[in-house]
């Protein structure tokens, strides 16, 4: 009986400190409290490095040079739309070790700066895992890795650490360092997932920006098998006319209808939560741009919107984009 | 100098500057919690205290023109050489000003020690970390310029020797001479050494320093063979005349920054930030003015002096092995 007893405690006290185990990891903290929490960072970065290291690759393009990020085993790699500039472009890239491998720029978009490649040559590559859609938070530590300046083998991958400043539909910022040459390289979580793809540096050098990976599991078969969209084939595409921001887990909250535009004609209010267009669920404002531009004008759309908790849904005429 | 400048400059994509998110306080990290915000900086603790009393500033006219090191409770300092030109008072985190005087210069590592003169023989030193295998990536902090925070980053990267990179006049080359005897200057890079001494645009250099010189190749490798700050004689053709100047090389980094579009977003570097035997890299956001000043690990141990601002993100470090050797010739036994 008492045997027993004490298992039912032990027991007990297993999941209670399990829970303080997970709390007391010093980045899941609102801030490391000592020299012993940041030891513990330093070291768990020691840890992670190497194999997420592994996965970079410097990207060169005709006269520049970018990073990006192996992310399967066949080689597909993560990078910046502006790094590929283009749809089908032969390009060269070079892994940690200074291996070279051809490959070819896929699709991506020019809202996001998202931008997909794929090394030619055959695997199997060393890659990294990427996180799911929906989970970075503001504040939570990251770290960059890239080619700063350009490759250099001497010197060798630079990792710069810091932590989830803002986070607002296709942009993330964060205060990691970046210099130019670091562009589609990964920022990743510190549990060596990576969140996001270097796009653009800010005035300030703590404030830059990034593309997060959301935008990629957003469009994966249209950044992989299309061509890469750019601003100029906005203006061509359908219109609706609306502006949203991303709501919650999944939805897009109107913010503005624009007069005189079909959103307008259809009947759309502010504040109405989009859920999906022809089917498709709506997670990230650049996919309802996507979509949205790669139809034309006179073409009909079926939009699913939430309006006070109520599921509605209305068939829209796209129209022209005003000049 | 084409060939220069294609190495050096285009090879970057460039990340223009985007509208900022809207950083309303809801949304967006508190400063204090960001990477060098005061809440972050207060988990550095004990370290953070032996940074910054082991850190002095290095004045002229009143101005912070570099930090130093406290190497010797006597008060000898020891700085980046060349940001201390003209060094005048040091003043530490208490804010007690020194009259200082220079007591050697270490051209080769581009350091120097300076004396406090004061009675005081008990001044606060930076304790050595050397020796340790070093793992990366790896905390670093070091003081601000004002002694009262610090600033924290990572090392990264594989410690290395940086090679040479040689003077400049600060024109761009044009094509090989053989038609013209010589090489035509396409462009003098404006305030750039060149153009101080009076070269001109579409000038022919035909011979350096008494040498004939046809090929492109030869101008570059007789001026790289040279130090900013040397002199050259350019002999030149202008309009069937022959005129020579005399050209003081600059260096290449500031004479380029121009073409540079990292360095322009990067604020001012240091001008020398070449031909070190062994550098550590890290991230410290410093300015130009905070080199010469030590750099610490996670337990307050000193790894480095800070000896040159090359871009936004890298900051290079003599590491403290190599500086504790040169040391050993820099102070005075007494």
């Amino acid at each position: 009986m008492i045997s027993a007893f004490y298992f039912f405690v032990f027991l007990s006290l297993i999941p209670s400190s399990f829970g303080d185990l997970a709390e007391s990891l010093p980045w899941h903290k609102k801030v490391p409290e000592n020299q012993n929490d940041l030891r513990i960072i330093q070291s768990h970065l020691q840890t992670l490095l190497p194999a997420c290291e592994k996965a970079v690759v410097a990207i060169e393009v005709n006269d520049g040079a970018g990073s990006g990020v192996i992310i399967s085993e066949d080689g597909l790699v993560l990078t910046a739309a502006h790094v590929i500039g283009k749809s089908g472009r032969k390009l060269s890239v070079r892994l940690a070790d200074g291996t070279k491998a051809s490959a070819v720029s896929l699709g991506g978009s020019e809202i996001s700066d998202a931008g997909m490649i794929k090394i030619t040559g055959p695997g199997p590559w060393p890659y990294t895992k990427i996180a799911p859609s929906g989970s970075t938070s503001i504040g939570d530590w990251c770290f960059a890795l890239g080619h700063p300046g350009g490759f250099d083998k001497k010197r060798g991958i630079i990792v710069r650490v810091g932590r989830v400043i803002a986070q607002k539909d296709e942009t993330m910022q964060t205060d990691s360092r970046l210099l130019g040459g670091d562009s589609g390289g990964p920022l990743f979580d510190f549990d060596g997932n990576v969140i996001a793809i270097h796009s653009r540096i800010s005035r300030a050098p703590d404030e830059n920006y990034h593309v997060p990976v959301d935008s990629f599991h957003a469009n994966w078969d249209f950044f992989k098998n299309q061509k890469l969209l750019t601003l100029d084939d906005l203006v061509k595409g359908g219109f609706l006319g609306l502006s949203c921001e991303e709501y919650e887990a999944s939805g897009l909250l109107v913010t503005k209808i624009v007069e005189e535009t079909p959103a307008e004609k259809s009947g759309l209010l502010k504040d109405d939560i989009l859920l999906s267009l022809n089917g498709e669920k709506l997670d990230t404002r650049e996919e309802l741009t996507i979509l949205v531009s790669s139809m034309n004008a006179g073409d009909l759309i079926v939009l699913e919107y939430l309006r006070n908790g109520k599921l509605l849904s209305s068939k829209i005429k796209l129209g022209n984009r005003p000049k | 100098m084409k060939s220069l400048i294609s190495t050096l400059a285009p090879l970057f994509f460039s990340l223009f500057c985007k509208g900022e998110i809207e950083q309303n306080t809801s949304k967006s990290l508190e400063p204090q919690f960001r990477l060098n915000g005061k809440t972050t900086q207060h988990a550095f603790g004990k370290a953070a205290a032996i940074a910054n009393e082991s850190t002095v500033r290095l004045e002229r006219n009143g101005k912070v023109i570099a930090l130093g090191a406290i190497v010797d409770s006597r008060g000898y300092i020891l700085t980046k050489a060349s940001s201390c030109v003209g060094a005048r008072q040091a003043v530490a985190s208490d804010g007690q000003s020194y009259d200082i005087r220079i007591r050697k210069r270490e051209e080769k590592l581009d350091l120097a020690i300076y004396e406090m003169i004061s009675s005081n023989r008990t001044f606060p030193t930076v304790k050595w970390n050397e020796g340790q295998t070093k793992k990366f990536p790896a905390w670093v902090l070091a003081s601000s310029i004002d002694l009262s925070e610090i600033r924290v980053g990572v090392s990264s990267g594989t410690p290395r020797k940086i090679g040479r990179e040689g003077g400049v006049m600060g024109v761009l080359l044009g094509a090989d001479g053989k038609r013209n005897g010589g090489i035509r200057i396409a462009e003098v890079v404006p305030q750039a050494a060149a153009y101080k001494a009076g070269l001109q645009n579409n000038d022919v250099i035909v011979k350096i320093d008494g040498r004939k010189v046809v090929l492109r190749d030869q101008v570059i490798k007789l001026v790289s063979n040279k130090d900013p700050g040397d002199l050259i004689r350019v002999e030149v053709e202008r309009k069937s005349k022959t005129l020579t100047f005399g050209v003081t090389l600059g260096h290449r980094s500031v004479t380029f920054d121009l073409f540079n579009r990292n360095l322009q977003m990067s604020g001012p570097v240091s001008k020398r930030k070449d031909n070190f035997p062994q550098v550590l890299q890290h991230d410290l956001p410093l300015p130009k003015e905070g080199m010469g000043g030590p750099v610490f690990d996670l337990d307050g141990g000193c790894v480095g002096i800070n000896i040159a601002r090359i871009d936004r993100v890298t900051i290079y470090s003599l590491p403290g092995e190599l500086v504790n050797r040169a040391l050993i010739n820099l102070i005075p036994e007494e």
